[in-house]
């Protein structure tokens, strides 16, 4: 299954695809924000983001594909604690609302961690 | 931040160390203080397990309710079973008309506050703003609220020294006998016709979901929202920020719950003798997992003690971390959000007129994050 979301464009921004648990992938072009604003205003399952962005409630989870991993950064310390603790973790372990959206991500292709 | 009731009471005892001993009930209770450390032990259910009905709140609550609450004093895998039975309740807050129904309450609360000369936060705006927004929780007529309003702040421990504990059940049993009689598509009607693991619930368990989710919900939601209030009653310009920056309304939420950490901390039950961080607890006795220290730890928050409105990241654990994460934070981020997206449009200023701090009077700490009393006067918008 894909699904193409074309949104309201600032210019030059990223293209990018999720990937959630069942297959599902779901292009978003013309991207702002954050990893997980985006996914949450595209409804991209098993992303939740309840705590708005702040890192708290560990509910956007994903993984950065290998071959992205360098171009999107490590997480830091704040995140690296909470991601310690979650289940299903990967190399490529991010939380989605600290990635922020850039030029140079265009492209990027993340998937959804799946739920414990 | 001088009339915010809060000074952090755990700051001295993180500088000695990991664990402030001290005891609750006459019982021995080390209170785990860092973030990291709060946040592992809530992760690790063998060794700090909830396990153990009545105690896991602190103090223990033997004396003001029959019945164990579900899911809350359960260990998985039970306890996800128990769980899934109530989550889809729980998320109602995430639906459109649900969001609408929230801003239409808290609109017409704030209008009414508006027009008159002056209220008290916690009586006639945080109780009535609470028990209305529950019934939507539990999709549940909204008179029903006229009910829970007389629970006052607190089911259990509200100021008038009386435990509404023993009306609240025999309440509740009322309600299970009418869902079992004439099912419809309310939290209670859903108890009585869930499975648990191939079985119907007992009684007892119905009653436990029940209790918690009218005593969980309450004091702490009433709480935040009288904090929240005094909050911008003494910084008026932090109303012009929200209204410059709109996304700042979830920042501000997050960081407004972080300082007010509206449970102190909650129990955990060693089912082995444990040595948590030098201190042995014996088998069966109890730690704290303290969300309010875990909030204020300096290796983490950059000035704890300080309201920045934008603060991110802000990974505070106000509601719990792990398994029994609180069921109802969508619930009363939406409240939180919504509150303050409405005195952004609705209201130019809240000035305070009286406050008398509320105050948690422990053996080893005191800690003030809420009001007896909350008196402001509230100006609408000049239309």
């Amino acid at each position: 299954m894909l699904a193409v979301i074309e949104t309201t464009p600032p210019i030059n921004m990223p293209t990018v695809t999720f990937i959630t648990p069942d297959g599902k992938q779901t292009v978003i072009k013309n991207t702002d924000g954050t990893l997980m604003d985006i996914a949450t205003e595209n409804s991209i399952e098993g992303i939740e983001g309840a705590c708005g962005g702040v890192c708290s409630c560990a509910t956007c989870h994903i993984h950065v594909t290998p071959e992205w991993i360098e171009r999107v950064g490590p997480a830091d310390e704040t995140e690296q604690d909470m991601l310690e603790f979650e289940e299903a973790t990967h190399p490529g372990s991010r939380f989605s609302c600290q990635v922020e959206l850039t030029p140079d991500l265009d492209g990027l292709i993340v998937e959804v961690a799946p739920l414990s | 931040m001088s009339h915010c009731p809060y000074h952090d009471p755990f700051k001295d005892a993180r500088k000695k160390g990991p664990v402030l001993p001290t005891q609750f009930d006459g019982e021995p209770v080390p209170m785990i203080l860092g973030l990291k450390d709060v946040r592992k032990a809530a992760r690790d259910f063998k060794t700090f397990s909830s396990n153990a009905p009545f105690r896991i709140p602190i103090p223990a609550e033997e004396d003001v309710r029959s019945v164990r609450q579900f899911p809350l004093e359960v260990d998985p895998p039970d306890h996800t079973d128990y769980r899934k039975i109530v989550e889809p309740f729980f998320k109602r807050p995430t639906q459109p008309e649900y969001i609408t129904r929230v801003e239409n309450l808290i609109g017409e609360i704030l209008t009414d506050a508006c027009q008159r000369d002056s209220i008290e936060i916690v009586r006639e705006f945080a109780i009535p703003l609470q028990s209305r927004a529950l019934t939507y929780l539990l999709n549940m007529p909204e008179s029903e609220a006229n009910v829970w309003i007389q629970w006052g702040t607190h089911v259990f421990r509200d100021e008038s020294g009386v435990s509404k504990g023993a009306e609240m059940e025999a309440y509740c049993h009322q309600l299970l006998d009418s869902a079992a009689a004439n099912p419809g598509d309310d939290f209670f009607s859903a108890l009585v016709q869930a499975e648990f693991q191939g079985r119907p619930l007992t009684r007892d368990e119905m009653l436990g979901f029940a209790n918690i989710t009218f005593a969980g919900g309450r004091d702490t939601i009433i709480n935040t929202v009288a904090v929240v209030i005094a909050y911008i009653a003494e910084h008026p310009s932090a109303l012009d920020t929200l209204r410059e920056n709109p996304k700042m309304i979830l920042t501000a939420t997050e960081e407004l719950i972080r300082f007010t950490t509206p449970l102190t901390h909650i129990g955990r039950v060693c089912p082995v003798d444990t040595d948590v961080h030098g201190k042995t607890v014996k088998a069966g006795d109890l730690v704290s997992l303290c969300w309010a220290s875990a909030n204020f730890d300096e290796t983490v928050f950059d000035s704890p003690e300080e309201v920045r409105i934008d603060r991110k990241p802000n990974p505070h654990i106000a509601f719990g971390n792990g398994t029994h994460n609180c069921l109802g934070a969508p619930h009363s981020r939406l409240l939180v959000r919504t509150l303050l997206r409405k005195l952004c449009e609705l209201t130019s200023s809240v000035k305070l007129i009286e406050a008398t701090p509320k105050v948690e009077q422990e053996a080893d700490y005191e800690r003030n994050n809420a009001y007896e009393s909350l008196t402001v006067q509230i100006t609408p918008s000049s239309p």
